[in-house]
């Protein structure tokens, strides 16, 4: 139980990545565009002239801060969407659907909730928000994560659901959305009445905070902290920045509310001698914290990542650390370990108040616009020279933070094996490969398991499509399963028409089959089936014209599973046929191993495949070919041929040449052959046949030099 | 381990078929059974390396045979080659 819970948090917290993606240029559009777009900051460094409103650069500015802040504005819905798609197991793009769906629609009912009991003046301060243009409950990027969750979860339940054939048209993937937007209406209504309660508990703290000294301080740190997963942290500190909460204070003759606006008042009034600290106790913190402490924290990831993934988690976690450096926006970091390793982020919660402490009690006196980066320090600190701010201890505190960041970090990583960034066991390409092998083991080996009546349809369709590896892609509309294949000769009609479809329509390579409404479930399970299914052909060709149950019969044939398929292809022009066909005991009863051939129709032979010639017979009739992919084969030209002892043959290569396709190999007197040895007809075989592999011969009739002769199955 | 010299009679040399008739054979037993000649050595089990040694007619043959079957292998062995090659 306590590991079920552990992966899911895990797969909550890798499907956070995609949206955290886009933070990092959010936070940088912001964090500059805002910061000079500030009249007060342009006023203080006599930017007006340059960057005032009005210029150029301001207009840019103010565009970068618009687009920044877009994003964060929007976290939410971003944060719907990317959880339900990391959350899905298939069919993705319609979980991501779903969930705008549901996330509009839960708002829209706590929206129509707030109207009906009395407008958003009926609800505490800060209480409400405009989501999406919607009046609603401010729920943060909580409230995302609650739609992407809950959708994940209808989707992973009912996307393959079969509906009655009426209302078949509504099944399957589209029963999604449908059920999404259903169960968030009561989603929502039951959040207008929960929420609340939530809100009020954060009210509440952040009274207690504004009594208290110090420890008050620490406790408005932590709880700022502990708040960011919730989105609720605006909702926490900005009644303390922009309203009473935060403090009164007479600034240059006025009275102004708020602890920002205080600092900024400070900031514009140049006979203040120091900041008020009773103002920035509530700000300066941030910044040991972020432009010192959380770097540190990324390094100690970064160094207890696996090796063979340091590579890629560097990249991540070096933009994540500069942005919390250069901006103060702290998400992307902190959002690779907080679910991964909620035991860090507590840590984290207690020092960040342990910052906000220190700078109280060091009198440190430095405000920001937005969020503690060094572009704020640069603004407000430093250039405000330390006299007024303190600022210098920041730096101070700050190389402790980072040390001591580094060293806890790391410690807890390895000692508690925390699965942070590039620690993960399930590397993803190969645990994909690896379930990936089971599937099929699974699949072959219990027979309850893979009679799975869908499963067993999907694989005759994929049979019927001449197999996976000939298909190219699977799309359906209202009524027919809409196909792409490389081949069009391989589709079998009567194999398909076995699967129940009514109708098959051919277009070059597309294929149509038509099933009615429920295609949309029958293409998810095929598409299921074709993820794990093997790289296999299965040529209908010759297939077509025999009877139905000849087809049908092919699955049973089909009992062991093909793990692997080689294909060879023809080494020369001519008429192929199968082995047995070969007007010689010897090779037509597979005693030198098992193939096909080819009566040559033109001289030259050529290699089949990339490889290496092992060796010319002396004779000049056989050659000994080794593939790349580590088939042996015998190409022996004609019967009895090694009588002529060399005439008629013209050899091309030597032992041991390297070759690529269609190189090649030999040039052969036809007329001089077919005088004078029996037949000119040619085995091409795989020597080295194990217990596991079949020939499946893939062209019969006239071949070209290059097309696909036969195909080596190796089964498990 | 038991081993055996054979001169080769069939005019051709070991070419492909009785090189296929010797691995066929030589499949039956647990033994491992190599062949030596022209200073190269083959598993007799190996059908394309025994074909790229390029035996011909008059030249030695030192076939070893090695494992639990090999008093039965190498007699059968030593029949097959008199009898094919």
């Amino acid at each position: 139980m306590k590991d079920k819970i552990f992966g899911v948090l895990q797969r909550v917290g890798r499907s956070f990545m995609l949206p955290i993606a886009i933070l990092p240029v959010a936070g940088l559009l912001l964090g500059l565009g805002s910061s000079f777009t500030n009249e007060t900051t342009l006023n203080t460094y006599g930017l007006m002239g340059i960057m005032g409103p009005g210029t150029v650069l301001n207009a840019i500015l103010q565009v970068m801060s618009a687009a920044g802040d877009i994003v964060f504005a929007n976290l939410p819905i971003i944060f719907a969407m990317g959880v339900a798609i990391g959350m899905a197991k298939k069919e993705k793009e319609v979980a991501a659907l779903a969930a705008v769906v549901a996330f509009f629609i839960m708002h829209a009912s706590i929206s129509a909730m707030i109207t009906i009991n009395g407008g958003t003046e009926k609800l505490l301060a800060g209480a409400s928000a405009s989501v999406c243009g919607i009046t609603s409950l401010q729920m943060g990027v909580f409230g995302g994560i609650i739609v992407g969750l809950g959708v994940a979860a209808l989707h992973n339940r009912f996307y393959k659901i079969e509906l009655p054939q009426v209302l078949s048209f509504f099944g399957g993937t589209r029963f999604v959305p449908i059920i999404s937007a259903i169960v968030y209406t009561f989603v929502g209504i039951g959040m207008f009445f929960v929420w609340p309660v939530v809100q009020q508990g954060i009210f509440a703290i952040g009274d207690f905070v504004m009594k208290s000294g110090y420890a008050g301080t620490w406790v408005y740190g932590f709880m700022e902290r502990l708040l960011i997963p919730f989105g609720l942290h605006h909702v926490f500190y900005l009644p303390f920045w922009q309203t009473g909460l935060g403090g009164t204070m007479t600034v240059a003759g006025q009275a102004v509310e708020g602890a920002q606006n205080i600092f900024f008042a400070q900031l514009a009034d140049p006979s203040v001698k120091h900041f008020a600290v009773s103002a920035t106790r509530f700000m300066s913190g941030k910044f040991p914290l972020m432009i010192f402490g959380l770097p540190g924290a990324a390094l100690a990831m970064y160094k207890t990542a696996k090796p063979e993934k340091k590579k890629a988690v560097f990249g991540l976690l070096l933009s994540a650390a500069l942005t919390a450096m250069l901006t103060g926006i702290t998400e992307p970091l902190e959002f690779t370990f907080i679910f991964v390793a909620p035991m860090l982020y507590g840590i984290h919660c207690v020092f960040a108040g342990l910052a906000y402490m220190l700078m109280h009690m060091l009198n440190v006196g430095v405000g920001m616009t937005f969020s503690g980066g060094i572009i704020d320090l640069t603004l407000f600190g430093i250039l405000q020279g330390n006299a007024k701010t303190n600022w210098i201890w920041i730096v101070v505190v700050g190389i402790g933070y980072f040390i001591v960041y580094y060293l806890l970090f790391s410690f807890l990583i390895k000692k508690l094996d925390l699965k942070t960034p590039g620690r993960d066991d399930s590397e993803e390409v190969k645990l994909y490969r690896r379930s990936d092998v089971d599937a099929r083991k699974n699949a072959s080996k219990g027979e309850g398991k893979a009679a799975d009546p869908a499963d067993e349809m999907s694989q005759n369709i994929c049979q019927g499509l001449g197999g996976k590896a000939n298909i190219s892609d699977v799309d359906c509309c209202a009524t027919r399963l809409r196909c792409t294949v490389y081949d069009s000769k391989k589709v079998s009609d009567g194999i398909l028409k076995a699967t129940g479809a009514s109708g098959v329509i051919h277009k070059g390579n597309g294929v149509q089959v038509i099933y009615g409404p429920r295609v949309t479930i029958i293409k998810s399970h095929l598409e299921e089936y074709l993820e794990n299914a093997p790289e296999e052909v299965y040529d209908n060709s010759s297939a077509e014209n025999e009877e139905v149950s000849e087809a049908t019969d092919n699955p049973s044939t089909e009992e062991k599973k093909v793990v692997k398929t080689i294909v060879i292809s023809s080494p020369m022009t001519g008429t192929a046929a199968e082995l047995s066909t070969a007007p010689d005991e010897g090779f037509a009863a597979k005693m030198m191993g098992d193939g096909a051939v080819v009566e040559p129709s033109e001289s030259m032979v050529c290699a089949p495949e990339d490889g290496e010639v092992a060796f010319v017979f002396d004779t000049k009739h056989a050659i000994g070919y080794t593939t790349d992919t580590g088939v042996e084969l015998l190409i022996h030209v004609g019967i009895d041929t090694v009588k002529l002892e060399g005439q008629g043959f013209e050899v091309l290569v030597e032992n041991g040449q390297k070759l690529k396709k269609g190189d090649p190999m030999l040039k052969l007197d036809l007329d001089y052959l077919k005088a004078h040895a029996p037949s000119v007809v040619s085995p091409i075989l795989c020597t080295e046949m194990e217990d596991n592999m079949r020939i499946r011969v893939l062209k019969e009739g006239k071949v070209q030099s290059g097309e696909a002769l036969f195909a080596i199955d190796i089964c498990e | 381990m038991k081993k055996f010299d054979y001169v080769i009679k069939d005019e051709i040399g070991i070419h492909a078929r009785p090189a296929g008739l010797l691995v066929k054979e030589a499949k039956k037993y647990e033994s491992k059974i190599t062949m030596e000649a022209n200073g190269k050595k083959a598993e007799a089990t190996k059908l394309m390396l025994i074909m790229a040694m390029g035996i011909k007619c008059g030249q030695t043959v030192t076939v070893q045979v090695e494992g639990a079957d090999e008093e039965i292998a190498y007699e059968n062995i030593k029949k097959f080659f008199e009898d094919n090659i």
